[in-house]
């Protein structure tokens, strides 16, 4: 027992040296490590994100590793979050990125700025923040360095969730993981959201068809003078306060729709598209 | 405090203190309001915290449904929920009372964060801008309160506050002295003891304006509908009666839960038509009680200290990893981190000399601590 126990204890440590090698402020010259590291868990993380922690932990927040570097006046925060699983880290990632700027080839996605950075690799959210003497001032050259330093050592996935894909590209403006409550409704639990410059569709993946389903029955008793749409393998039509012109289908365990279109017509036209682009789960 | 005379915003002059703005919503139960200390503003017992929510159409919702007080923050999504508020909201801004935050450290920081806010949120003024997240007095310097006061004369707030998750009984107290600022946003919950109580009573009575959050006493991880203790909560009128506890308490004007979906929102506008009863009472009190014996809340107030060495309050962290958290792989890994003399185990002594005030069973946790990461 106590070999298995020391032999976990080795194994742990490995790990945390792993976590240690990715957060180093020698990525960019010139810059050295201000003061200690600090850890932060679920129930502590308001300590330091204080007011702002619910927002990671909506997205299956587990703990978040961190230093500061010094170069000269300037600072830099570097925060590594390790969130429930890959999805959910690029759903931060997603969430709080700049709507305004391309989301650039970095892990599975990120945005490099003046004077910050952010990215999404495996169930990692890297945030790089720069306080600088001169706020004006351009240092991306440095984000960049950091950013590159720091992905090399990051393991994990670097293709954003497989589903993004399938939203058709037609009018299509942005995209994001939303983790609970997809459109509102409770009975959409956690999904995929693309916003379109005229409605919006989403994604939800259920545990069976037979889930997916009981799901879609509930939903459709939501909407009153719901009618029944030919898309996917099943799906409804209506017309909805606040989410006016809606359809929702199931096609094998994904649920799926169009909301916020003019008429619930032109959402089951829509969703039709959507369904089409789902790929077929092979019968197991 | 008065608003600005004169100042007038994109949609239109701002509603005069003392009015109701929420007079078009279409509630299915009885709305209730207060007014918010000195400020005058007749806002709904229950406002809107926005943080969390990802579809604009509750927001929007809620505002149709008549709630009238609504919340974010600079910081919230690095600004993208400000961006989402205003989508909300759009031409209800008039009809509402609008919140933001910003925890910029210095005055020109401050005033920058706030010409932003203004510009996401597509309105010429916030009617309350707090400072983010204040712990202690100490956090708070003059350049903040000038920023504040910079921002009222030029008409882009109407009011100032201040919001605190922590340190409560401290800075409470110096805020209602201070006399510079309108409304506390401050964590408050039925788990917090008399002297959380006595804080809020005397900012109340200095004539600010309480709001409350972070009222359902999770204590562990925000629970999500989706989870079975949300769910057992919610269905038992638990989590329903937590909020009534702090929207009845006389010196709170209001409260500002997250809300994600439709059904959470239908489910919070219920407490505002209803009374605390005896039954919440008993349901707070069964809800504390369950928590009471695991839910080590780390104050740092464990009387005694352990006659063999162990590092209880560490210990009972790990286990509220496990347990509270379900998060046994990172409760484990820090137990295994703490500097044990070998062979020593919790449940040894004939009786334990380490007393939580709170009521943990130290010495039941600390064994299966022991049993559980071993």
């Amino acid at each position: 027992m106590k070999a298995a126990s020391l032999l976990l204890t080795i194994l742990l440590t490995a790990g945390m040296a792993h976590a240690q090698d990715y957060l180093n402020c020698k990525f960019a010259p010139g810059w050295e490590q201000s003061g200690p590291r600090r850890q932060y868990a679920a129930d502590n993380l308001f300590e330091y994100k204080d007011g702002g922690a619910e927002g990671y932990l909506i997205f299956g927040f587990v703990r978040m590793e961190g230093i500061d570097c010094k170069s000269g006046d300037n600072t830099l925060t570097i925060d590594v979050s390790e969130m429930g699983d890959a999805d959910l880290a690029y759903g931060i990632f997603a969430a709080n990125r700049d709507p305004n700027q391309p989301i650039a080839k970095i892990g599975m996605g990120g945005q490099v700025q003046r004077q910050s950075a952010s990215f999404a690799k495996g169930k990692y959210y890297v945030e790089i923040v720069e306080v600088a003497a001169d706020p004006e001032s351009d240092h991306t050259a440095e984000m960049e360095a950091f950013v590159t330093g720091m992905q090399k050592r990051i393991e994990g996935r670097e293709t954003p969730p497989e589903a993004l894909a399938w939203f058709p590209r037609e009018g299509f403006t942005s995209a994001r993981l939303v983790p609970e409550s997809v459109l509102g409704l409770r009975e959409l639990k956690r999904g995929l959201v693309a916003s379109y410059k005229q409605g919006q569709a989403f994604l939800v993946l259920e545990a069976s068809p037979e889930s997916a389903t009981e799901v879609l029955k509930k939903l459709r008793e939501r909407f009153a003078g719901a009618s029944t749409a030919l898309v996917g393998d099943e799906a409804f039509q209506a017309k909805a306060p606040y989410l006016d012109g809606i359809c929702i289908f199931r096609k094998g365990r994904y649920l799926g729709g169009y909301a916020n279109l003019p008429d619930s017509r032109q959402a089951a036209s829509q969703a039709a598209q959507l369904a089409a682009r789902i790929p077929r789960e092979p019968v197991p | 405090m008065l608003p600005v005379a004169g100042a007038s915003s994109k949609l239109g002059l701002w509603p005069p203190s003392g009015e109701s703005v929420a007079s078009t919503g279409s509630s299915p139960v009885k709305l209730d309001y207060k007014t918010l200390g000195r400020t005058g503003l007749k806002v709904t017992t229950m406002g809107f915290g926005c943080m969390i929510t990802s579809d604009p159409s509750v927001i929007t919702r809620a505002a149709d449904m008549g709630i009238n007080y609504f919340d974010t923050a600079r910081s919230y999504q690095h600004g993208n929920n400000e961006r989402m508020v205003s989508a909300a909201l759009g031409a209800r801004r008039k009809q509402i009372v609008l919140s933001t935050k910003s925890g910029a450290s210095s005055k020109d920081e401050l005033l920058k964060e706030l010409e932003t806010s203004l510009r996401e949120l597509n309105t010429d003024y916030v009617d309350i801008w707090y400072l983010h997240g204040k712990s202690s007095p100490a956090d708070i310097n003059d350049g903040m309160i000038e920023a504040q006061q910079l921002a009222r004369k030029q008409g882009k707030i109407r009011f100032a506050g201040v919001s605190t998750h922590g340190g409560q009984q401290q800075l409470l107290p110096w805020m209602a002295q201070k006399g510079v600022f309108d409304v506390a946003l401050t964590a408050y919950n039925f788990s917090m003891d008399s002297s959380m109580n006595q804080a809020i009573e005397t900012v109340a009575r200095a004539g600010m304006g309480v709001v409350a959050m972070k009222v359902m006493a999770g204590g562990f991880r925000r629970m999500k509908p989706a989870d079975p203790l949300y769910q057992k909560l919610s269905k038992n009128g638990a989590l329903l009666a937590a909020l009534k506890w702090v929207i009845n308490k006389p010196s709170v004007t209001t409260t500002i839960p997250s809300m994600t979906d439709m059904d959470q929102l239908d489910e919070n506008v219920k407490a505002m038509a209803q009374p605390f009863s005896a039954g919440d009472e008993k349901l707070l009190a069964a809800h504390l009680e369950n928590i009471r014996p695991f839910y080590c809340r780390m104050c740092g107030k464990c009387e005694g200290t352990c006659q063999k060495g162990l590092p209880v309050a560490d210990v009972l962290r790990c286990l509220t990893y496990a347990d509270g958290y379900r998060q046994f792989a990172l409760g484990r890994e820090r137990f295994l981190e703490l500097p044990f003399e070998p062979g020593v185990r919790c449940g040894d002594c004939a009786q334990c000399t380490v007393k939580c005030p709170y009521g943990v069973e130290v010495s039941e946790r600390m064994t299966r601590a022991q049993e559980l990461f071993a």
